[in-house]
């Protein structure tokens, strides 16, 4: 009895020490990437007062109709005291009829009572708390308001046009705050994937990714087999070896691409002026300035920074193959070039897919490198599929489309870990973290 | 395998490890050339008529590069931190502890190893944006911690491991509780684990550059990865400068490397290969 009582106490023990680690990615990583795949349904633009919210129905900022409503209203009979014959008419018109808007609006109780209610809170100075801030509308009823604003809209800008206004650029302003306080809904559903999956600017970003992971990573592995079993024995100077190896590893990524960027110059570039002296590129400057040249100066950046890296996993690799097993092979008159296929090889399986399986998903979603070396150029020629979502979010602040496109990244990176993950063997994997 | 060294060895070996250097050494020498230097005639030049430190006093002079550096420094030490403290608690109950999700738990951190981080920045942004965690450390503290867990979690698992039951066994027959076996016994114990996983997190931290570049924008909360992408202008590029920028980073990761290279080597290699 007492037994169990200490086991169950044990197991709550463990709870309360995963706890601080389960909540922190449960909120930094699960959840944002639930709302990424929520954001992308949307069309959601950070510059567009109109659309950077998630809206799936019509509402009204009612603080912010209130305040422009009030001030709109009493400019348009401002300015219809101060004109003059038809004039004065059509602007007494344009206010009567925003009125007329705002009644047919309050015919709605609910609206009314919010209207009122901040209106009070308004008058007493006080802020409008978040919750009172958003109502929602009828579609049709909305859809015709916002028919009508436009119109009047239209109208003022005819007016100021006509130089018929004393405060133009007050009128103006304040008919768009009056139309920007109603939300227009812009869910897409998939929308977004739509258009995307339609355009060949993604599937260039796919198939440049996909090109530079399949040649850089093959460098990589390559490289990375033959400097492991180069330096896999013991040798005077073994330690400035090692310390050499992990150099590029603990260089930051956008640092060394900046490094390269200088070797690759057109002007001053020493690695361009190598490559155009043994005929490889024309002239300098088309190293990194025509796509093959871009691509090409990538992956050479790629496999420098990574190569040694991977040899450091594989020489810890080679280290755990008993040298017996060589001994015995040698006894028994076993070639150099047979004892690598027959011993090495199927001895280091495990940690090759390993490094294999990681260096894909590193090179599958390159960014530093990219956006410092190339910016994704010459003409979008080096573009990944990272640098494309990157852009279209922070350049473009186009949340809804980037937000796709990162949902896209994911799906793509889960693809290449399930294969990698039925071609490893859950076994493998599981030993891994257990 | 005790195989002899020969001279094909060496050559080959000086081959590889001159390519590695050979960017480095490249773009010291460019930092120390006079400007005049940097082109024309003498661009491909080592021996040069005029050597300078200008463009070191330049990099803080004329650029907030010390800003950077102290930047990266306290959120890459705050990142080592909080990450540590969350994730010694974790990898012991892994170690150590028998509970149900246990594998699922695992499973977790191996998936969220596996992340694209871009899946996560917009909302990640948007929640940074309306909390007003722009601009400061905590805005990349967060996110780096998150996704530095798996890994500290992972190698402190290991290093947690390798410590014997028995010295456990025998506080808990004094009637010392998990908590107390984990603090006074374990986490001393375990402490060079501790310090490779904190070395391997830093230069994590410190290389980070896709949630530095989105969430910090402003000049003075930059870190040092991005504010060297800033340097360059839309159609120039001050080599002279970025050079020395680029050295000044990377010596302290030199010093660190050859200082604690055995530990580094054996933290990183240590999830790939099976005991």
């Amino acid at each position: 009895m007492r037994f169990g009582n200490r086991t169950l106490a044990r197991t709550w023990t463990a709870y309360a020490m995963i706890l601080p680690a389960v909540l922190m990615i449960a909120a930094v990583a699960i959840w944002p990437l639930i709302r990424t795949f929520w954001i992308s349904l949307y069309d959601l633009r950070l510059n567009d007062p109109e659309r950077n919210q998630l809206n799936m129905s019509y509402s009204v900022n009612v603080e912010k109709y209130a305040e422009s409503t009030a001030l709109l209203l009493s400019l348009l009979k401002k300015e219809a005291a101060a004109a003059q014959g038809d004039r004065q008419s059509e602007l007494s018109a344009l206010a009567d009829r925003l009125s007329r808007v705002n009644e047919e609006l309050k015919e709605d109780a609910a609206f009314k009572k919010r209207l009122d209610d901040v209106n009070e809170l308004l008058d007493n100075f006080q802020p409008v708390p978040a919750e009172l801030q958003q109502i929602r509308l009828d579609r049709n009823k909305a859809v015709r308001m916002r028919q009508q604003l436009s119109d009047i809209k239209q109208s003022v800008q005819s007016l100021k046009d006509g130089g018929a206004l004393s405060r133009p650029d007050d009128a103006i302003g304040l008919t768009n705050s009056v139309l920007q306080s109603f939300s227009v809904p812009n869910y897409v559903g998939f929308g977004h994937y739509q258009k995307l999956l339609s355009e060949p600017r993604l599937w260039d970003a796919l198939k440049n990714t996909a090109l530079f992971t399949a040649i850089s990573v093959a460098l990589e592995m390559l490289a990375g087999l033959l400097i492991a079993l180069l330096i896999n024995r013991t040798f005077r100077g073994r330690g400035l070896v090692r310390a050499a190896v992990l150099i590029p590893w603990a260089t930051p990524t956008a640092v060394s691409a900046m490094i390269w960027h200088f070797l690759y110059d057109g002007q001053n570039g020493i690695v361009a002026k190598l490559l155009m002296e043994i005929g490889l590129v024309s002239d300098m400057s088309a190293l990194l300035s025509t796509r093959t040249g871009a691509l090409a100066s990538v992956i050479l950046a790629d496999v420098w920074k990574t190569a040694p890296f991977v040899a450091l996993l594989l020489l810890a690799g080679l280290q755990t193959i008993p040298s017996a097993l060589y001994e015995a092979a040698q006894v028994d008159g076993a070639s150099r070039f047979k004892q690598f296929f027959h011993i090495t090889l199927p001895l280091l399986k495990p940690t090759l897919l390993v490094a294999l399986l990681f260096r894909t998903l590193d090179a599958f979603r390159v960014f530093d490198l990219i956006y410092v070396l190339t910016g994704g150029g010459p003409a979008n020629s080096t573009e990944s599929i990272t640098i494309y979502a990157y852009k279209t979010m922070f350049a473009e602040l186009n949340f809804g489309a980037g937000s796709a496109l990162s949902v896209i990244v994911f799906v793509c990176v889960l693809l290449i870990s399930m294969a990698y993950v039925k071609l490893l063997g859950g076994e493998t994997l599981s030993r891994r973290i257990r | 395998m005790n195989r002899q060294a020969g001279y094909s060895f060496y050559a080959a070996t000086a081959i590889f490890v001159a390519a590695v250097m050979f960017p480095f050494v490249w773009i010291f020498l460019a930092s120390v050339k006079a400007p005049a230097y940097l082109y024309g005639r003498y661009a491909f030049d080592v021996v040069v008529p005029e050597y300078t430190l200008d463009n070191y006093v330049s990099v803080f002079a004329n650029h907030p590069f010390g800003r950077y550096l102290l930047n990266s420094f306290a959120v890459g030490l705050l990142t080592m931190t909080v990450t540590l403290g969350i994730a010694s608690f974790a990898s012991y109950a892994i170690a150590r502890l028998h509970f149900p999700g246990k594998t699922l738990f695992l499973g977790v951190l191996l998936a969220i190893s596996m992340f694209p981080q871009i899946a996560t920045i917009s909302p990640l942004f948007l929640f940074m944006q309306s909390a007003g965690l722009r601009n400061t450390y905590a805005g990349l503290v967060i996110p780096y911690t998150t996704y530095a867990l798996p890994l500290a979690i992972w190698y402190m698992t290991t290093f947690f491991r390798n410590i014997p039951y028995e010295l456990e066994e025998a506080a808990k027959m004094d009637g010392a509780s998990a908590l107390v076996v984990f603090y006074k016994v374990l986490v001393p114990l375990v402490s060079p684990g501790l310090f490779t996983t904190a070395i391997i997190v830093f230069v994590d931290a410190w290389h980070e550059f896709l949630f530095s570049l989105t969430i910090n924008t402003k000049e003075s909360m930059m870190t040092v990865p991005v504010g060297i992408a800033m340097f360059q202008g839309e159609f120039t590029f001050p080599w002279g400068e970025i050079s020395a920028a680029a050295v000044t980073v990377t010596v302290p990761i030199i010093v660190l490397v050859l200082l604690f290279q055995r530990r580094i080597i054996s933290g990183l290699t240590s999830g790939a290969v099976k005991e």
